[in-house]
């Protein structure tokens, strides 16, 4: 089997590449497991920016629906082991003194949106698909909300997640969720290429300095309302009519 | 002066007094906190909107100008910072149409709510200063919802902006074309998140209040400021000024 996440390196940009293509890059314990493993490699790397993408089609479309729903794993505690390990993983992205572009290559769904929203730098093509439809499925987005409401702002944040649904790349950007847009897919590439290689001409320290004053300024530093996140995230999931919204889905 | 119905477990809360383009006086403010409450147990989604041409003119400034003691701009201010309070504290998702206009505390509302829509060429602001009044009494909320850089620009600037400016600086959320079109949207957009899993719904809304806290617990304090002038000559000098 192949890694469930590999770690490029080229010059001063790494590139992390979520690569579970077959379930759309969907955060199992095994992915969740080797980004916690890349980050760390990333933080004591001399790299000065991280670029996270996904293999194939999809960016990330979420949390694994299969391990969360309890009929199917088996295991009511996976939901709490899987939204804390991505709670912190949320938060020792955002720690990293590189600074992070999402390269969104397609479906960024719920926690995979919210990953973006950890970046410094989200970049994405016209027809992605981002956008939280936890809600739709009975569940509250709870881990991410910090991060979204710090990217978009409370208000735009709450309409996103309490709407629910999805929307197009060009959509995501005129709400800021979106920071650069390539026209198509194809595109995407050479725009973040473009992008990273011109992040990394800045200094390492200045940018780790300057991101680290940001982080302390908009609160990222503060663990512990998305460690509380993953708690809330988890009760609700638990519940009967969360767990029979995602049965239905999965079926 | 408010006007409630129940249409399919959609709440709809009107503004109800078109002859004076809606403008609030403290009863009115009274009834309208008590309807949000009433239907917060009945429905699964809340539209608040107005009657008549436009959405609501801000605050009755006769009657203001007709009490120089200061009573019933006090009793606005703080009338107007418990609505929108109670439209953030309340369980279910509160949509919000603007048509025509949203001026002053008609604009503050819009703090409160969890969707806006606004038509584009709706006029939407908070030219309080220009009367010696302070807008610090939707600070809080704004700080909560958009840049801080446009919440400075828009309290202190006494210019109206259209519905589609609004949109771009996530005042607003969504714009429709024609004024006539603002109540259906929104209701539309209600129905839309009545549809949907309420435990979900509830439990998000609750978490996003909870993280915004450390913005709108300066609530109060925006009013205090606010009230803080109240009676002030500047203000009263304004206000006369007006009806002079």
């Amino acid at each position: 089997m192949s890694a469930p996440v590999t770690l490029e390196t080229e010059g001063l940009i790494a590139t992390l590449t979520i690569n579970r293509p077959e379930a759309r890059n969907a955060m199992s314990i095994e992915i969740l497991d080797g980004m916690h493993k890349a980050v760390v490699e990333v933080a004591s790397s001399d790299a000065s920016v991280l670029v996270i993408t996904g293999a194939g089609r999809a960016f990330c479309a979420g949390m694994d629906l299969k391990a969360v729903l309890i009929e199917l794993s088996g295991d009511a505690g996976l939901g709490e082991e899987l939204l804390t390990s991505l709670a912190e993983l949320t938060l020792k992205i955002r720690k990293l003194p590189q600074v992070t572009v999402a390269s969104v290559n397609g479906a960024a769904i719920g926690g995979g949106c919210g990953l973006t929203c950890v970046c410094d730098v989200t970049i994405s093509h016209a027809d992605a698909k981002l956008g939280f439809p936890e809600v739709d499925l009975g569940i509250c987005p709870a881990v991410i909300a910090p991060w979204v409401v710090k990217k978009l702002g409370g208000g735009m944040a709450r309409k996103a997640m309490l709407m629910g649904g999805v929307m197009s790349g060009q959509e995501a950007k005129d709400i800021g969720l979106v920071d650069h847009l390539a026209d198509d897919r194809e595109g995407l590439g050479e725009l973040t290429k473009t992008i990273a290689d011109r992040l990394a001409t800045g200094g390492p320290k200045a940018l780790a300095a300057t991101k680290g004053l940001l982080n302390e300024i908009d609160g990222s530093n503060e663990a512990e309302m998305v460690l509380k996140g993953a708690k809330l995230s988890a009760s609700v999931l638990a519940t009967p009519q969360a767990q029979a919204a995602l049965a239905a889905r999965l079926k | 002066m408010i006007k409630a119905e129940l249409q399919d477990q959609i709440a709809i809360v009107s503004l109800n007094r078109p002859d004076k383009r809606n403008a609030m006086v403290p009863a009115m403010l009274e009834q309208l906190d008590q309807e949000i409450k009433d239907c917060a147990h009945k429905a699964c989604a809340l539209v608040i909107v107005g009657e008549g041409k436009t959405f609501c003119a801000g605050f009755d400034l006769k009657q203001c100008a007709n009490d120089p003691g200061g009573e019933t701009m006090r009793a606005l201010l703080t009338g107007l910072s418990i609505v929108v309070r109670t439209m953030r504290a309340i369980e279910i998702p509160v949509v919000l149409g603007v048509h025509g206009a949203a001026v002053a505390g008609g604009c503050a509302m819009l703090g409160g709510a969890d969707v806006v829509v606004a038509d584009e060429q709706a006029k939407l602001g908070y030219p309080v200063v220009k009367i010696g009044v302070s807008p610090a009494v939707s600070a809080a909320f704004m700080m909560a919802s958009i840049t801080p850089g446009a919440v400075r620009t828009r309290l202190m600037d006494t210019e109206l902006v259209s519905g589609i400016e609004a949109k771009r600086i996530g005042l607003v959320h969504e714009t429709v074309e024609s004024r006539e079109d603002v109540r259906s949207r929104a209701i539309e957009i209600a129905h839309i998140l009545s549809q949907k899993p309420g435990s979900a719904i509830r439990a998000t809304k609750s978490w996003l209040n909870e993280i915004c806290e450390p913005m709108t617990n300066n609530a109060q304090a925006g009013l205090d400021v606010s009230l803080s002038l109240t009676g002030s000559p500047e203000e009263q000098k304004r206000l006369a000024a007006l009806w002079g």
